[in-house]
């Protein structure tokens, strides 16, 4: 990648983009309300320090030219962030100790565990506990998995 | 009120007024621990056990878990970067790069400490001085808070590591973020884009744990990963000693003031005080530089403003019955259902149960000392496991925390993405503190401003020509801007002459 379209760069570009979208979805509504009184007018101020903070930033970053440092383990980052995201979308769906339990042995896996005894008693035993302890001893009921009922 | 301390101390050294303090003060710390289940949550979770208790004992247990889960907040946001409550997260800040050190016990150390000072001091505070500040609190109307809060922001510069344009980026993101959701004066919604979840806006909690602490899994996950966590060497509280007091005595006396004041205006919170204690801290202390690196200082800023709010925040619950936040809310639910109306005549009529709240209130703080000692032993053993296993951990807790703030599963979704949002942000340089500062007063800034041009029929500058407590704020605020920048001009100058 050329160094001028570095990650900073494009992180701000990608934010100038945002803020100017947000604020021209704000142009034209409530014109029959008083500047000040309109939902939007707050808004409004707050983009447009947006928008020009984020020139300031795109500036600082095009002059710098000073690049990210590369990420270590990219795949692994990647994996992980993935599974964290389909994890806390599953939660409430599949129930807290069914979805804990795949996420904690794919974690451990991801960040160097190798001894599948140490994964899979941390991945039962983890979510096991935590749902004993909100479940029967806080009364603070945490999501129920729906095969619950062929138990 | 003074008068009857003597008939509320014989009140309070009853079995079950002693136990409902220990307790509760225990209970307190545990919830408040956990992240997501936050003081209003802990409070509402021992509501129903008040109901067959007397009048004092069941105000005393709300007020102990309360107490107890604002400093139990601090526990989670020094060892995991996961603050349990809001109000904890300015506490995050100094208190994870001490643990990153290796210094977690030494970190737990100042916050319990600026804890207990801060709440001891606020117990007295209401003791001697609860209808006075009550009156104080009347002469703060919209503009006047708009001001203070404008004050407070200005934490975002101290705390803008790097480039200022990114930190005061970064806050404007966090107010813009806040703003997202129903309009506070006429509840239009905005930048909902038809998506109903958005109405109540994004979750503030749910934002912070992932930007706090799901983005710093994921920078781990990223790094060649450590066999061992920092806490490692984390053997339970380690307390300072008298000599390390030294030049930090006197931010902790601001901090309990700047906690107090704030606590007694309603629709502010223990969050807004940590976060103006932080800024004054950062601008007035000595090791202002070190701030957001790990400095006691930065830690006893916020620790002791939170805790100094929770004895604020009675000041207009117990004398004009007026709720600060959703906590107070709950204990003015309590009262009501025991049958004691607050207000000026409650301090009248039944002064002894005044007080008694009161002097538990300063027991109770006293207790956060020896329980916090005993509970950092119990659960050192637990801290000091592999990376893996902890930052695993901390993933679970998250959704768990998250989970517990209303149980919708838009909010977990929130976490994930500002887990994601906090972790490429990071990478860039733009510091993260500034967005939780913008998310927690921009919603105060902006109904505050509104009304305030309201009062004023859009004059702005009417603001500060006829309101002189809002003008002494605007002219700190101008102030708190300016210094560092003839701080860097001198600096460059110097180093221009000396080179």
């Amino acid at each position: 990648m050329p160094r001028i379209f570095n990650e900073r760069v494009l992180t701000q570009l990608l934010l100038l983009a945002v803020a100017v979208a947000l604020f021209l979805s704000t142009l034209g509504s409530h014109p029959d309300v008083p500047a000040a009184q309109s939902p939007v007018f707050f808004p409004r101020i707050i983009l447009g320090l947006w928008i020009g903070l984020t020139l300031i930033g795109l500036v600082q970053d095009l002059l710098a030219r000073k690049a990210v440092g590369r990420v270590e383990r990219l795949g692994a980052a990647a994996l992980f962030i993935l599974a964290a995201i389909f994890y806390v979308n599953l939660v409430t769906r599949l129930g807290f100790a069914v979805s804990s339990a795949p996420f904690a042995a794919l974690g451990l896996f991801i960040f160097g565990i190798r001894n599948p005894w140490m994964i899979l008693g941390y991945a039962i035993a983890v979510p096991g506990v935590l749902v004993v302890l909100f479940n029967h001893v806080l009364g603070m009921p945490l999501p129920t998995s729906p095969f619950t009922y062929l138990f | 009120m003074l008068a009857s301390l003597p008939d509320a101390i014989a009140l309070l050294l009853t079995a079950e007024a002693l136990l409902t303090l220990v307790l509760g003060t225990t209970l307190g710390i545990i919830l408040g621990a956990i992240p997501g289940i936050g003081s209003t949550v802990a409070v509402a979770m021992v509501l129903p056990f008040t109901l067959s208790m007397g009048q004092a004992p069941a105000i005393i247990l709300l007020l102990a878990v309360y107490a107890g889960s604002v400093y139990g907040g601090s526990i989670s946001a020094i060892l995991i970067n996961t603050p349990g409550t809001p109000q904890s997260a300015a506490t995050c800040l100094d208190g994870f790069p001490m643990a990153q050190r290796g210094e977690a016990g030494k970190a737990l150390g100042w916050a319990t400490i600026a804890s207990v000072i801060g709440g001891l001091v606020s117990a007295v505070v209401l003791l001697a001085a609860a209808p006075q500040l009550a009156a104080l609190a009347l002469n703060f109307g919209p503009i006047e808070t708009f001001s203070l809060i404008l004050l407070g922001l200005t934490c975002i510069v101290s705390v803008s590591t790097g480039s200022m344009a990114k930190g005061l980026l970064a806050g404007v993101i966090g107010i813009f973020l806040s703003s997202v959701g129903g309009d506070p004066v006429i509840g239009e919604p905005r930048f909902t884009f038809g998506n109903w979840q958005l109405i109540s806006g994004f979750n503030l909690l749910a934002v912070v744990i992932g930007i706090f602490a799901l983005s710093e899994v994921f920078i781990r996950v990223s790094e060649r990963p450590k066999v061992v966590s920092e806490l490692t060497a984390f053997r339970g509280i380690v307390l300072p000693r008298w000599a390390e007091w030294t030049g930090r005595r006197k931010g902790l006396a601001k901090s309990v003031v700047i906690g107090n004041l704030v606590g007694v205006l309603p629709g502010t919170g223990a969050a807004t005080a940590a976060f103006i204690s932080y800024a004054e801290g950062k601008r007035s202390s000595p090791n202002g530089a070190k701030f957001g690196k790990g400095e006691p200082d930065g830690l006893i800023s916020s620790e002791a403003a939170n805790n100094a709010v929770t004895g604020g925040a009675l000041v207009p619950t117990m004398a004009r019955g007026i709720p600060g936040d959703a906590i107070t809310a709950v204990m003015l639910a309590t009262l009501t259902l025991h049958g004691i109306t607050p207000g000026f005549r409650l301090m009248e009529d039944n002064p002894t149960l005044v007080a008694a709240i009161f002097a538990g209130f300063f027991i109770i703080n006293l207790l956060l000392l020896p329980l916090g000692l005993l509970l950092s032993r119990i659960a050192a053993p637990i801290l000091r496991m592999r990376e893996a296993y902890m930052m695993t951990g901390v993933v679970l807790l998250c959704a768990l925390g998250v989970y517990f703030v209303r149980g919708n599963p838009f909010d977990l979704m929130v976490m994930g993405f500002a887990g994601v949002l906090g972790f490429v942000l990071r990478r860039q340089g733009i510091p993260m503190a500034p967005l939780v500062i913008g998310m927690v007063l921009g919603p105060t800034l902006e109904l505050t401003l509104r009304q305030g041009l309201i009062l004023t029929r859009g004059n702005f500058l009417e603001f500060f020509s006829g309101h002189p407590i809002a003008l002494g704020f605007g002219l700190l605020t101008l102030l708190a801007l300016s210094l560092p920048l003839a701080r860097g001009i001198l600096g460059r100058l110097r180093d221009a002459r000396a080179g």
